[in-house]
């Protein structure tokens, strides 16, 4: 295990130093003149090039590039440029509520979608069985946008039971239960692909397992279905899955985003788009970092959770 | 067993995983609460996330109106009147009570309130008035702030010196008259004036935008970036305390997701909804104010290539677009059509002109003919898909395209996103494109010629059409010299009718901005400007 989690993490350190490369050059590529942009059309053109000296952006992007590394290897991401502050200030608030929604989400589509799998192998080809992926086969091909106007329509217009979107009431906001209030809409739609796809796949794996021969062997000696299912194809079943869960977290981190600007929820996707309004650069390269971090950390969590269910897995490492 | 021992161990660590998953969850919440004055709390949802809010560095018209509720100018405007009551908005005074002007308009003299605190206590005065002012213009003071002298750099290019004569009296001294002044000091969206408190600013530094400080009708309480910015109201007004207790903008950028915050209650007042969905509302109860601030929908046209640099080519577009039933049709009349160059709410505007070039299709083809294009020609023009203040760009487009396909002109439509768009435009017009468009203005005439002077030519500044004209220069020089405001104004006209015919600019709509109000919004005034006034409004129940 310990083996394992020193190769994973050594290529997860590469695979973030690449992603450092490509985004600190790409956002080079963001149209527009970051000094320009904060002192206005008006200002004169000495005034924008003494902003650019002082803000380093006249010196070569290498040398530019080898400045951001070496502040992010002594845990300096910068300064925004527009706002003047240190960027971890305003990056980390926003990355926390992308993850109270992503987490949310995932909560619900982990809850919901593998005790739906479970139920509909158990009893495949019943009525629950076609209903139950009729209904996510429909939930995994709403475009999000239209799903989340629709929820928007019924559940808090016509029945008035959730607000339309924000994380806190603006009049009064409140604490956790006010949070939560405005959440449950958010999450369930953002949870819709991802449940959809965990029980359609829970599903598919759990009737596997239960064609095995060694099943087969268990029902012959008089084992009861329960403890089958639980017991014996449960082990079996989980680690397939969990890795299905660890590929869901990082498609719900990017979807998330689509349902942050319905419900103008405050999360990360939101404060990237005003930052490359603003041509913030250290803003919008942190922003993309992070997300990148929070892919590889959970291929890396899934990895091991898989590795650690799965007994042949650490043998063979 | 031993199996069933790892299992239990197992499941206990994966319920420590669900309590810390629960634990962070739980713990990113909070926020503060206070019922008291949640029922007299006015929740406006606004388009985008407001930049910062210093209010001279701070740029948009976002942002400008959420920090013209916390801070005042010398010089104001009354925004107590609708555009029908007043086409153009009258300068009035504010943290000055009145000015004197030399005869040959090289010194303002403003004679300035007395009595009135900042925010934080501190006495308004003319030292305050000083220190601002030198923090936008006065290189050498150590509290110059490039950015607030970038984005306020038009206001004070003529400024030579600044005198504080007593307690009370402040001395502005020009290098050459500048008759837009006053008028550009009351206004805001790129910087504005807004006299910031002395002590906040020696406290704070560049970080004032996180704690603005200023003599407005409300004071800062909060902001949560992405959320909201909330204020309160200052019982010390010197115009007279606001009714409100609270005011809470609320950035929520999807159009359809504003619509659905007022109809559930969340918001009382939305900017820009979604043209759609304003008769609905309408017929639910909610009420649609609108305006004529000064603002305009026009194209840049390239007047460095053949064919826009042809004028009976400008001329033949200019009589072949359809704008009644583009403003109409298209856009459910939130706009009005425009034919000058310069919006009505401002003191250019010709009042009495027939529009120089109506729709004429036949005329078109006839001008098109004159200038060696019988079979007319291909071009490609330009806009965004959306964007603060351009409507629905994209199907205004698409109708302006078949307008010219009617006279012999093949257009190729250019979409950009819009931050990309403000950027592309800024840089000139690329060669091949024929007009790019865009929307903006302002109620001081002046913008015609940070529009069209040959030393704003892009990329250093928004002449993105290349446009010289020395003819126009010497009328706007003659109007910015002009030391009595008909004089000015006169040759301010003059200007806009020699655009107007030129039409560097080709003018498509005037935007009437509409602001859906629910049923419990009082005395919600929307003037000729791009902003408002809040210390008038009132919630029912």
């Amino acid at each position: 295990m310990i083996k394992l989690l020193a190769k994973r993490s050594s290529s997860a350190i590469l695979v973030l130093l690449g992603v450092t490369i490509i985004v600190f050059f790409l956002v080079q590529l963001v149209p527009g003149d970051p000094a320009r942009a904060i002192l206005g059309n008006g200002a004169t053109d000495q005034a924008v090039q003494s902003l650019r000296q002082q803000l380093g952006l006249n010196d070569p992007l290498v040398a530019q590039y080898m400045h951001y590394l070496g502040g992010l290897l002594t845990g300096d991401l910068g300064n925004s440029v527009n706002l003047g502050k240190p960027v971890a200030d305003v990056i980390v608030p926003r990355l926390g509520n992308t993850l109270i929604l992503t987490v949310a989400a995932l909560v619900i589509s982990v809850g919901l979608g593998v005790p739906l799998g479970l139920i509909a192998a158990r009893y495949q080809y019943s009525i629950f069985d076609r209903l139950a992926m009729a209904l996510s086969l429909a939930g995994a091909s709403l475009p999000v946008y239209w799903a989340a106007l629709a929820a928007i329509a019924v559940f808090s217009l016509a029945l008035n039971w959730f607000p339309t979107g924000g994380m806190y009431n603006a009049r009064m906001p409140g604490g956790t239960p006010d949070l939560l209030n405005h959440l449950i809409l958010p999450a369930t739609i953002a949870a819709l692909v991802p449940l959809a796809v965990i029980a359609r796949l829970t599903r598919s794996v759990v009737i596997d397992t239960l064609n095995q021969d060694y099943i087969r062997v268990l029902r012959a000696s008089g084992v009861s279905e329960k403890s089958i299912l639980w017991k014996h194809a449960g082990r079996n079943v989980l680690p397939p899955v969990v890795g299905i869960v660890g590929l869901q977290v990082g498609y719900l981190l990017g979807g998330v985003i689509f349902v942050e600007v319905v419900f103008h929820w405050p999360g990360l996707g939101q404060q990237l788009y005003t930052s490359i309004t603003a041509h913030d650069l250290p803003i919008i390269q942190a922003g993309i970092l992070f997300i990148a971090l929070m892919f590889v950390v959970i291929n890396l969590l899934t990895d091991l959770a898989v590795a650690f269910l799965d007994p042949r897995g650490e043998v063979a490492s | 067993m031993s199996s069933s021992k790892r299992l239990g161990k197992r499941s206990a660590r994966y319920s420590a995983l669900g309590l810390v998953a629960a634990l962070a969850l739980t713990a990113c919440g909070g926020g503060s609460g206070s019922n008291a004055s949640a029922n007299n709390t006015l929740v406006i949802g606004i388009e985008s996330e407001p930049d910062i809010l210093d209010p001279q560095g701070g740029g948009g018209w976002v942002t400008y109106r959420i920090s013209h509720q916390m801070f005042d100018g010398l010089v104001a405007e009354d925004l107590s009147k609708p555009s029908s009551e007043a086409a153009v908005t009258d300068l009035a005074p504010g943290l000055a009570t009145s000015w004197d002007i030399s005869p040959d308009g090289l010194t303002y003299t403003f004679h300035l309130r007395q009595g009135v605190k900042f925010h934080d206590g501190t006495e308004f005065n003319a030292e305050a008035v000083d220190y601002n002012i030198r923090r936008m213009w006065d290189k050498s003071a150590p509290q110059y702030n490039a950015r607030a002298a970038g984005n306020t750099t038009f206001v004070w290019q003529h400024l030579s010196a600044v005198d504080v004569l007593d307690n009370a009296t402040i001395k502005l001294t020009l290098d050459q008259p500048f008759s837009p002044l006053l008028r550009l000091m009351a206004q805001g969206g790129s910087g504005s004036t807004g006299i910031i408190s002395p002590t906040a600013l020696k406290q704070y530094g560049d970080a004032i935008a996180d704690h603005p400080v200023g003599t407005g009708p409300f004071k800062f309480e909060e902001r949560v970036r992405g959320e909201r910015v909330s204020m309160v109201r200052n019982d010390d007004y010197w115009g007279g305390a606001p009714k409100l207790d609270r005011v809470v903008f609320k950035p929520i950028p999807d159009a359809s997701a504003r619509v659905a915050s007022i109809r559930s209650g969340e918001t009382d007042i939305i900017a820009v909804p979604t043209p759609d969905s304003v008769s609905g509302l309408q017929s639910d109860g909610f009420e649609m104010v609108d305006a004529t601030p000064p603002h305009v929908w026009f194209f840049s046209a390239n007047m460095k290539e053949e064919p826009m640099k042809n004028l009976k080519v400008r001329q033949a577009i200019s009589y072949a677009i359809d704008r009644k039933s583009l403003a109409t049709d298209i856009l459910k009349d939130t706009a009005l059509p425009a034919y000058q160059v310069q919006a009505p709410a401002n003191t250019g505007y010709l009042q009495s002109t027939d529009p120089e070039y109506p729709y004429d299709p036949d005329k078109a083809k006839q001008l098109l003919a004159e200038a060696g294009y019988p079979n007319g020609f291909t071009t490609t023009i330009e806009t965004s898909v959306d964007g603060s203040g351009q409507m629905i760009p994209v199907p205004m487009a698409e109708f302006i395209k078949q307008n010219l396909e009617k006279v012999g002109i093949t257009v190729n439509i250019k979409t950009y996103e819009w931050i990309s768009y403000i950027s592309h435009f800024n840089a000139g017009l690329e060669p091949g494109v024929g007009m790019a468009q865009m929307s903006w203005g302002m109620s001081t005439p002046y913008w015609l010629s940070i529009e069209t002077n040959s030393s704003l030519i892009a990329p250093n500044g928004p002449n993105a059409g290349y446009y010289q004209n020395a003819d126009l220069e010497g009328v706007i020089a003659q109007a910015v010299a002009a030391t009595d405001e008909d004089t000015a104004n006169k040759y301010w006209e003059q200007a806009n009718q020699m655009a107007t015919a030129d039409l560097p600019m080709i003018p498509i709509v005037n935007d009437k901005s509409p602001y859906i109000l629910s049923k419990r919004v009082k005395n919600f005034v929307l003037p000729s400007e791009e902003w408002y006034d809040l210390t008038k409004v009132e919630l029912g129940s």
